[in-house]
């Protein structure tokens, strides 16, 4: 599949249970799969609870990665103060998983995190598709309570949460797809229902692969616009990317 | 190499979204390169189990060298779940059984007697069980792992290979549990390669859920498989060599020479 330019919304680096994977060979799939920029997150220990090494990772990989920070709501001013120095270090969005750092979406202790990703102007990806914490309802609870930020659902509630995406997406205007993970009849009629313009192209390297997202895309039924809009133009957009 | 989808659904209807027929279901499986397909039910898992059944024994009919039929009964009916099963059993067009507990809506430790009944009587006739699973609350993977040492004579398959979130503990548990197999059906490439050297590639499946959605869907998932960058022996026993072997088919009972991979 030739898209032209892609942005990969949503990779991950680092070590988590049987899963690795390091700055250098992303980008030697990334080129080998013409993705012109990644946005990379941390994973395992240093998405749970070493933050400061996971978002060292991700901020000061080679230029064609972006890093995806991540803090624990539950440190308050010392995550607060994290995500000063990651702005510092070049980052271009937030993200929580709020089943690995144990919250809410909905609890207070979120709101300030949140407001400083704002201020920012950062987007926040949170993890969804993993029950109670996770649930992708509760984070489309959130982008209602900060209607001026935009959310990404994370691997788009993979899996059993995907009968909810239809009125989830339908309901929240600044909630966001990664079709990092998911089916590609569920991308169709997130498109076909609300448009192009809130679904984001994604590899979910080292989980997933570029080759089989990408055979995936080039079946779907989108017009050129609308799948320049999924592999390029949205995340270009909202990171507010040169 | 003969390919076997472990795990597909044929039905007319899932609720208010219209299935495809029978015709559109070969069509895909000739077009994407799969063989024979084991079919489950869909709404047999809310209503009307012997119905259910019967369709898909009247699909394999019609389609003897393709369709595989599962059978599936409702647990929380007690004795007249296991006689369904006995029903099912006495024709031989049937070679698997098919739970799916969460949509079920009952765990198996709720109905511990009328489970270890059918299990037992599935293991004597020889039949594996299939499992959905990766999902609370009556579907975890520990929850359908442990069917594994309630009756350990009985062949039984993680539907989903921990599907989302329980694919880490989906390889632990293959590899503790000798009776116990799973279907890769949904994890992704990265997760397949854990699978095979947890488990060894004797205990891995694949399987599509196709039934859903169009011919793209099964292809998505075999992509799953045909991208990971498996040896020719890991492959043949991925893509069929195993389902072969646990549905005991013989060698002679698919066809050969069809297309891979459909693009």
């Amino acid at each position: 599949m030739s898209q032209g330019r892609m942005i990969d919304a949503h990779a991950m680096l680092g070590e988590e249970n049987h899963l690795r994977l390091e700055a250098d060979e992303l980008l030697r799939r990334m080129d080998a799969n013409g993705i012109e920029l990644a946005l990379a997150r941390p994973m395992g220990s240093e998405l749970a609870v070493n933050h400061r090494a996971g978002n060292d990772r991700v901020t000061r990989s080679p230029s064609r990665i972006r890093g995806l920070v991540s803090v624990n709501p539950w440190f308050g001013q010392a995550a607060l103060d994290e995500l000063n120095r990651c702005r510092d270090l070049g980052a271009v969005g937030l993200f929580l998983h709020p089943s690995r750092q144990g919250f809410m979406p909905t609890e207070p202790i979120v709101d300030p995190i949140v407001g400083r990703a704002s201020d920012f102007g950062w987007p926040i990806m949170l993890h969804t598709g993993t029950y109670i914490q996770s649930d992708i309802l509760a984070v489309a609870e959130l982008a209602r309570r900060h209607p001026k930020t935009d959310f990404i659902a994370g691997f788009s509630g993979f899996t059993d949460m995907w009968f909810e995406l239809p009125g989830v997406f339908g309901s929240v205007a600044n909630l966001y797809m990664d079709c990092s993970m998911i089916w590609g009849v569920a991308i169709e009629e997130i498109v076909s229902l609300h448009g192009s313009s809130r679904v984001l192209f994604g590899g979910a390297e080292p989980r997933n692969r570029y080759s089989v997202v990408l055979k995936m895309i080039g079946r779907l039924k989108l017009s050129p616009e609308q799948l320049r809009d999924l592999v390029y133009n949205n995340a270009q957009r909202i990171y507010r990317l040169p | 190499m003969t390919v076997i989808d472990f795990h597909t659904h044929l039905d007319s209807n899932w609720f208010e979204r219209p299935l495809i027929d029978r015709d559109s279901f070969i069509a895909s499986m000739d077009r994407c390169g799969v063989d024979i397909a084991c079919i489950f039910t869909l709404m047999g898992f809310y209503t009307d189990c012997p119905g259910a059944n019967d369709r898909l024994a009247a699909h394999a009919r019609a389609k003897p060298d393709r369709l595989v039929p599962f059978i599936t009964v409702d647990p929380k009916l007690g004795a007249a779940a296991v006689e369904e099963l006995e029903r099912c059993l006495a024709d031989p067009i049937f070679r698997g059984v098919k739970f799916h507990n969460w949509l079920q809506a009952v765990a198996c430790s709720m109905v511990k007697e009328t489970m270890l009944e059918v299990l037992r009587r599935s293991a004597r006739a020889q039949l594996p069980l299939l499992f959905h699973d990766g999902t609370p609350p009556y579907s975890t993977t520990f929850q359908i792992a442990d069917l594994a040492r309630w009756v350990p004579e009985a062949t039984i398959v993680l539907g989903h290979a921990g599907l989302a979130d329980y694919v880490y503990p989906a390889g632990q548990l293959i590899r503790e549990l000798p009776n116990l197999y799973a279907c890769y059906c949904g994890p992704k490439v990265g997760d397949l390669r854990y699978l095979l050297e947890a488990g060894g590639a004797e205990k891995v499946l694949f399987g599509s859920d196709f039934g859903f959605g169009d011919w793209r869907m099964l292809a998505e998932r075999m992509d799953d498989v045909y991208e990971a960058g498996l040896g020719p022996r890991e492959l043949e026993l991925v893509m069929g060599g195993n389902a072969r072997r646990l549905l005991r088919l013989p060698e002679s009972a698919a066809a050969q020479g069809r297309p891979r991979n459909a693009s």
